[in-house]
């Protein structure tokens, strides 16, 4: 499974997956001019690790504003986490954001509404 | 009358009773009522079947409602982040324009600003507009403070000096840090006289004002320079800010604490 590293840039985050580990690394800001073509690898990504094996998946968050599109596609692949978790999947989060920008947390917070699965909003420390 | 499940038993016992089937209706009989049994079979199988096929649309109505319902909860969310996300931009747009207009010590306007508001106020002078005033204050000996009471009062000195400035202001005028002790009074549809009075009663203030963290003794003071937007001298702003800059400079040679005028 190939996978992705995509440097961050002025309106797209960083996004990096280590299948080995089980993790997708997301962090940044989020408004690509075509979300959905953007983040289709991440989606492909995540359908085929959830499909093609059994392991814990993580996701590590730090991501600052999101487009409309990018929150559509968030709660798509939280859904995903999701369906597998209450399958029985081991699937945790944490959204990481800096302690002077709560906002961050408080849409984490809005974003964790509809997840079951261990969510965890964490300020950066040092 | 016999209830049908009466009748169903009676018909059936007089078909078995054997002294009846000579009878000239027993046949009759007998090929009727298995009619009616295949009947009623059929007719309880086709009422099975349309029940199975309600109660089938029924439930994929239901599931279409409850998916409705869980993508309307769905969009609600979506809409609901993404308007708290363009708040936030709001929000920190709104900060970051303070950030470049305000001068982040004394919360005064910047130099920046006040370079844009200068821009203004003059063309709309040459526009036909009445003259205005630009008054350039520098706090004296500031140098001093630092050296001998560190620059943590001196960043105070100029803390209350703004206050100062501020609440010594007309609703119109607009004051700003123009440099490290330097400060500069922008005063619409004002003449130069008129700015006299002001700048004379600020100085008045300044003498009276307690500095805490200062020796005893040390009163504070600030040299002016006024000028007058209509002078045959300007031509612009920077013209006019060297009108100000000439004249606070004459008061500080003519030995600080003073207010001069621009030729």
């Amino acid at each position: 499974m190939l996978d992705l590293n995509i440097p961050a840039t002025t309106s797209t985050p960083c996004i990096r997956t280590d299948t080995a580990r089980g993790v997708l690394h997301m962090s940044g800001d989020s408004y690509p001019e075509n979300a959905f073509e953007f983040f289709q690898p991440v989606l492909d990504w995540v359908q085929t690790y959830l499909g093609e094996s059994s392991l814990p998946l993580q996701l590590d968050i730090g991501l600052l504003y999101l487009n409309t599109s990018s929150i559509r596609i968030m709660m798509d692949i939280f859904d995903s986490a999701e369906e597998a978790f209450v399958a029985g999947r081991d699937i945790r989060l944490v959204w990481h954001y800096q302690p002077d920008n709560e906002r961050v947390a408080e849409l984490a917070e809005e974003f964790s509404e509809d997840c079951s699965f261990p969510f965890e909003i964490m300020a950066y420390t040092g | 009358m016999a209830k049908p499940a009466d009748l169903d038993d009676t018909i059936r016992a007089l078909l078995a009773d054997p002294q009846w089937q000579g009878h000239p209706l027993y046949q009759a009989l007998d090929g009727l009522y298995g009619l009616y049994c295949d009947h009623t079979e059929q007719l309880e199988r086709m009422t099975r079947i349309s029940d199975r096929y309600q109660k089938a649309e029924h439930d994929r109505g239901m599931s279409y409602a409850a998916r409705h319902e869980q993508q309307m909860k769905r969009l609600e969310r979506l809409l609901r982040i993404s308007d708290r996300y363009q708040q936030s931009l709001q929000q920190l747009n709104e900060e970051l324009r303070q950030q470049s207009e305000q001068d982040e010590l004394t919360g005064l306007y910047n130099r920046r600003y006040m370079q844009a508001r200068l821009r203004d106020e003059l063309a709309r002078q040459q526009r036909g507009g009445r003259p205005f005033c630009v008054v350039l204050g520098d706090v004296d000996h500031f140098k001093r403070i630092n050296d001998a009471a560190g620059h943590e009062a001196g960043d105070l000195v100029l803390q209350r000096v703004a206050d100062l400035l501020l609440s010594r202001l007309r609703q119109t005028d607009c004051c700003a840090r123009w440099g490290g002790e330097e400060f500069l009074l922008l005063l619409p549809v004002t003449k130069a006289a008129e700015a006299d009075v002001l700048v004379r009663n600020i100085m008045q203030k300044m003498a009276g004002m307690h500095i805490t963290g200062m020796p005893d003794g040390t009163v504070l003071s600030m040299s002016f320079g006024i000028a007058q937007s209509d002078s045959s001298a300007v031509s612009n702003v920077e013209s006019l800010i060297a009108l100000a800059d000439a004249a606070m400079y004459a008061a500080k040679n003519a030995g600080r604490n003073q207010l001069f005028h621009a030729d």
